[in-house]
């Protein structure tokens, strides 16, 4: 399981807007309608290839209740990227944004990347968000937008490869430092020419082990 | 310190000497010169002696000195000294340690930093106040608010924990001091870290989300890792506690590839090292690291996590390959002994219900002469009555472990003790150790083997019915008796002791239950009931004769619940009669319940792993009281349903009896598959014969046909002969003059003629047998056809008429059910009947 990058992501919005719907579309690709409200943090992950690069994605849901608003404030800063969703069914949840927004830039490094993301687009009979209102705030505020639906898994993919591609042109560019882990970003054991192929333990274990023993 | 006091005397002008008022006069003052004091000088004066004071008097100083110190925090930021003595003085103040100073002071309550701790946070600001001064970057002032935010941890942990949570990137501000190259900050931030991530799971995953897993092994490696000293420990420690009970940062430190920075670790280098160098390696603190690398691994796999993230981190430990090295460690000499008991807890929990790794286990070899399986190696110790207890428990909950889900394991066990196994008689096998520890002097290798060999069993009816084959031989050279009927004449046996007689009730009770064939051996041997009887109605005893006063009535029970009314004196009435005009039912029920009532159930139910501070805690087993847990409440209702007749009762009962009746009918059911099956079978195999014999009948036809078109033809032929022999006689007639010569050509022609004709008809002849005879054949063999028709469509029809009964009795089984689900809904009609 070596790879290339590893790039730590959140999922931030309001309760209800299927935060941990489209986690776990992502991870197992699986939809639970019945989902029990997530308290503090959960993790997730899943590896994705980008321009012949593995690259791990280490993901952190949040809890989008009020009450948890500190704790989830703690996870901005060592992020890389950031989901930042709201539910298209739900006009409160679009209004919430700036609220959501300033709260990151607050508390995150000015590098980190965010992907705005309507949910529910399955459900577009009870749409109270237009599809242009998020695509008018998002070029507002120099996000990308995308309109996912983690019942049908449409754009659930893309929303989190796009991210990754964004963070990888930024590493591309020089703009992150890849050095510093406080930004959400490590270097993998494939980024320098080891053999890929060698097992779990050879790769990390052997270096780990010349050291120790 | 006298020399400062003296001083501070000299200072404040004198007092009475001897007077024990002296240093609460004295605090006020320094307190009053904190206050009022406007040379930063005389203020940092009056802290240090404060600092001084503050291990001796620490009540005096804390009841005056809290909201000048405070003061200090809030307006003399700038001057670091003054800083460092007011954080210090705190520091003291509300630190549980108890000072030498202080020692002989009546006064000081145990408890007393913890009351001063309360004081500090009432104020929230206070604990905002030190937080900001782990920015600064001085020393003293930087491990001086480590230190008493630690303090302050240590004594109202949920407290600060909300407030470090609440506190603007709170954890991630202490989290960055791990990195802080002055080595003392770092292990003090570990303390810090320590006391803040307990039991609270939020902290812990922000901390992990802070790099924490990284930071930590980096820091474990730079050390030593296993040989490192106490930080190491340290970091361990707090590793721990980000694991323990937290599955998403359980989840995260699996993905994030850890377990294979953890694995290299346990790796002993003993191959290129003596053994007793080996053994002088073996430091205290190596010993207190090395058990706390275990633990972290048991935090992954423990049996109380989520099932999801302990096989996936079984199937990495394997990969990664630290059960090898586990395993490694296991036969390895010059192993502490508590570590050794501690890796085989481990070991357990890494192969617990997870197949690959429990083939691995099962296939390490100890490096004895000649080479044994480790399993055996491990049951050789826990049968042995030198070894220590706790050793001796974590073998048995490996041995369990290694069964768990395990049923070619379980199988493997119990052939060895069968008599058709060729297993080679001079190799110990794990089935005979466990029959040297169940037959043994020794009450503690009684027990372990009892429950050892009651794990073969669970959930496996397969081997339950396997076991009753087992055959010992006995010292007489009478008649082999059963291993069964061994365990219930050594249960009577008064030299046999209680602890070993719960170790067989346990063994029995998993062996009866769902298992009609042991609960009839049962019945079958001599004075078993009677004995069960026996114990069931003494009275006066003490409370662990209580416990087996329960557990025979358990076993009574499984007796009845799973009876298949095959013996004619022992049916489930028979059994139920015997309990009423006995024992009584309220008596029974009473007794029955005095297992779940002793503290060894409660003790066994908590987790799988078996923990005994000593040898008289061990009773009761985790799977025991799970299938006790279980059927107590059918047992109860089932043996209170019956009435002094020996009718069921009520039909409240009903549900408890027609579980019964529905186990039967699905014996039932079972027979009649099987029954269909080889019905089947037998349909499909006429089936095939009919089809051969038509084959066999059509080429039979197709000879017949061609033997009578050659019997036409030789008939047309010989048609044809007679005028083809007539033909010459005329023509000879008119040629007169050659008449002998032709006569004579004639003569010989009819002889020729003749015999080809006789030949012909011969030919003719025996073609006409052979048709008859074919025409025979051809008979009998229609009339087997017929007769195989017949019987293939007997089968047929059987077979109909089973699969009609079965249906019937299908529908007899959903009548039941739903009857029983009638049964159970509270209605007013069963408490009548309830009732009376």
């Amino acid at each position: 399981m070596s790879y290339a990058y590893l790039f730590k992501y959140i999922i931030i919005g309001d309760t209800g807007v299927g935060k941990s719907c489209l986690l776990l579309q992502f991870t197992d690709k699986r939809f639970q309608p019945v989902h029990d409200l997530t308290i503090g943090v959960e993790f997730g992950a899943r590896m994705i290839t980008i321009d012949g690069k593995q690259i791990k994605l280490q993901i952190w849901d949040t809890a989008g209740q009020e009450a948890f608003r500190s704790i989830t404030r703690s996870y901005y800063r060592g992020a890389a990227g950031a989901l930042l969703v709201y539910d298209i069914t739900r006009r409160e949840t679009f209004n919430h944004l700036t609220t959501w927004l300033e709260d990151a830039r607050q508390h995150s490094n000015s590098n980190m990347v965010i992907m705005l993301i309507g949910n529910k687009s399955d459900l577009d009979s009870r749409r109270e968000v237009k599809k242009e209102e998020g695509e008018a705030f998002a070029r507002e505020h120099g996000l990308v937008f995308m309109e996912t639906s983690a019942r049908t898994a449409a754009n659930v993919e893309e929303a989190f490869i796009n991210t990754a591609k964004e963070i990888y042109e930024k590493i591309q560019e020089g703009v992150f430092d890849i050095n510093n882990e406080a930004n959400g970003i490590k270097i993998g054991q494939q980024a320098t020419p080891t053999n890929p192929a060698l097992p779990g333990a050879g790769g990390a274990g052997g270096a780990v082990n010349s050291g120790c023993c | 310190m006298e020399f400062l006091k003296s001083g501070i005397k000299t200072v404040l002008g004198g007092t009475e000497p001897g007077q024990q008022p002296s240093a609460a006069e004295t605090v006020e003052k320094l307190v009053d010169r904190v206050y009022s004091s406007t040379l930063l000088e005389d203020r940092r004066d009056a802290c240090r002696a404060l600092k001084a004071l503050s291990r001796k008097y620490r009540i005096e100083v804390g009841a005056q000195g809290m909201p000048p110190l405070v003061q200090v925090l809030q307006n003399d930021g700038q001057d670091a000294e003054i800083i460092s003595y007011a954080l210090d003085t705190l520091c003291n103040i509300v630190t549980s340690e108890e000072f030498d100073e202080e020692a002989d002071n009546p006064a000081v309550s145990v408890n007393v930093g913890e009351q001063f701790t309360e004081m500090f946070i009432k104020n929230p600001d206070h604990v905002t106040l030190v937080m900001g001064y782990l920015d600064e970057y001085d020393f003293r002032v930087r491990r001086g608010a480590i230190q008493l935010i630690t303090s302050l941890i240590a004594n109202k942990t949920r407290e600060l924990q909300e407030l470090v949570l609440v506190s603007p990137m709170g954890v991630s501000k202490l989290m960055d001091l791990l990195t802080d190259s002055r080595e003392v900050i770092r292990n003090d931030v570990l303390l810090l870290l320590i006391e803040l991530t307990k039991g609270n799971s939020n902290i812990q995953k922000i901390v992990a989300f802070e790099n924490a897993f990284d930071r930590l092994f980096d820091i474990v490696r730079e050390e030593g890792c296993s040989d490192g000293g106490i930080v190491v420990e340290d970091c361990l420690i707090l590793l721990l506690n980000l694991l323990k009970n937290n599955s998403s940062n359980q989840q995260f430190f699996k993905e994030g590839s850890y377990i294979q920075r953890l694995a290299p670790m346990f790796l002993l280098n003993s191959s290129n090292g003596s053994s007793d160098a080996d053994e002088s390696a073996w430091t205290p603190q190596k010993v207190s690291n090395f058990h706390c690398m275990l633990q972290v691994v048991r935090a992954l796999v423990t049996p109380s996590n989520q099932q999801q993230v302990v096989s996936a981190c079984q199937r990495v430990m394997q990969k990664s390959q630290l059960l090898q090295a586990l395993c490694d460690i296991l036969m390895s000499s010059g192993v502490p002994a508590d570590i050794l008991t501690e890796t085989i807890n481990t070991v357990a929990e890494v192969v617990r219900g997870d197949r690959d790794n429990q083939d691995e286990l099962s296939r390490v070899q100890a490096p004895s002469q000649p080479p044994r399986p480790a399993i055996v190696v491990l049951l050789m110790s826990m049968i042995n009555e030198k070894q220590l207890l706790a050793l001796r428990c974590a073998v048995l909950y490996c041995f369990e472990c290694y069964l768990y889900r395990n049923s070619d394991g379980q199988r493997a066990v119990v052939q060895t003790l069968l008599p058709s196994s060729a297993t080679d008689v001079s190799s110990l096998s794990t089935g005979q150790l466990l029959c040297t520890g169940l037959f043994s002097t020794d009450t503690l290798a009684n027990w372990f083997a009892a429950v050892a060999l009651m794990h073969t069993l669970v959930e496996n009816v397969a081997q339950k019915e396997e076991l009753l084959r087992v055959l010992l031989a006995t010292p007489g050279g009478q008649r082999p008796i059963t291993l069964l009927e061994q365990c219930t004449s050594l249960m009577q046996q008064e030299r046999y002791r209680l602890q070993s007689k719960v170790g067989l009730l346990m063994l029995l009770s998993v062996w009866l239950a769902h298992c009609p064939g042991a609960v009839k051996a049962l019945l079958e041997t001599q004075g078993t009931m009677a004995y069960l009887t026996a114990q069931l109605c003494a009275n006066e005893h003490d409370e662990r004769e209580y416990l087996v006063q329960g557990m025979c009535a358990f076993l009574m029970g499984l007796c009845i619940q799973f009876n298949d009314n095959s013996l004619a004196n022992q049916r489930r009435e028979d059994i139920s009669q015997l309990i009423i005009k006995r024992i009584g039912q309220e008596t029974f029920c009473n007794k029955l319940s005095e297992v779940s009532r002793h503290e060894a159930y409660s003790r066994a139910c908590k987790q799988a792993q078996i923990r005994a501070k000593g040898a008289s805690e061990l009773l009761l087993d985790y799977e025991y009281c799970k299938l006790y847990k279980g059927l107590e409440a059918l047992i109860a209702k089932l043996v209170s349903g019956f009435d002094v007749d020996g009718i069921e009762l009520t039909e409240l009962t009903l549900s408890s009896e027609a579980s019964a009746l529905v186990a039967q009918y699905k014996g039932i059911i079972r027979g009649m598959d099987a029954q269909i099956q080889t019905l089947e079978q037998s349909t499909k195999q006429l089936e095939q014969e009919n089809i051969e014999l038509k084959d066999q009948l059509s080429h039979e036809q197709s000879l017949r046909a061609q033997l009578a078109d050659q019997n036409t033809l030789l008939k047309a032929q010989l048609a044809a002969q007679p005028t083809a022999a007539a033909a010459p006689a005329p023509a000879a007639t008119p040629t007169t003059t050659p008449i002998t010569t032709a006569t004579a050509e004639q003569q010989t022609t009819e002889t020729v003629n003749d015999e080809q004709l006789n030949a012909a008809r011969y030919q003719a002849n025996m073609y006409f047998a052979e048709n008859i005879r074919l025409t025979k054949e051809l008979e009998t063999l229609r009339q087997q056809l017929t007769a195989e028709k017949q019987r293939a469509d007997a089968a047929q029809e059987s077979l109909l008429a089973t699969q009609k009964d079965q249906e019937d009795l299908l529908e007899l089984l959903a009548d039941q059910e739903a009857k029983l689900a009638r049964y159970e809904s509270p209605t007013n009609a069963v408490n009548d009947t309830n009732g009376r």
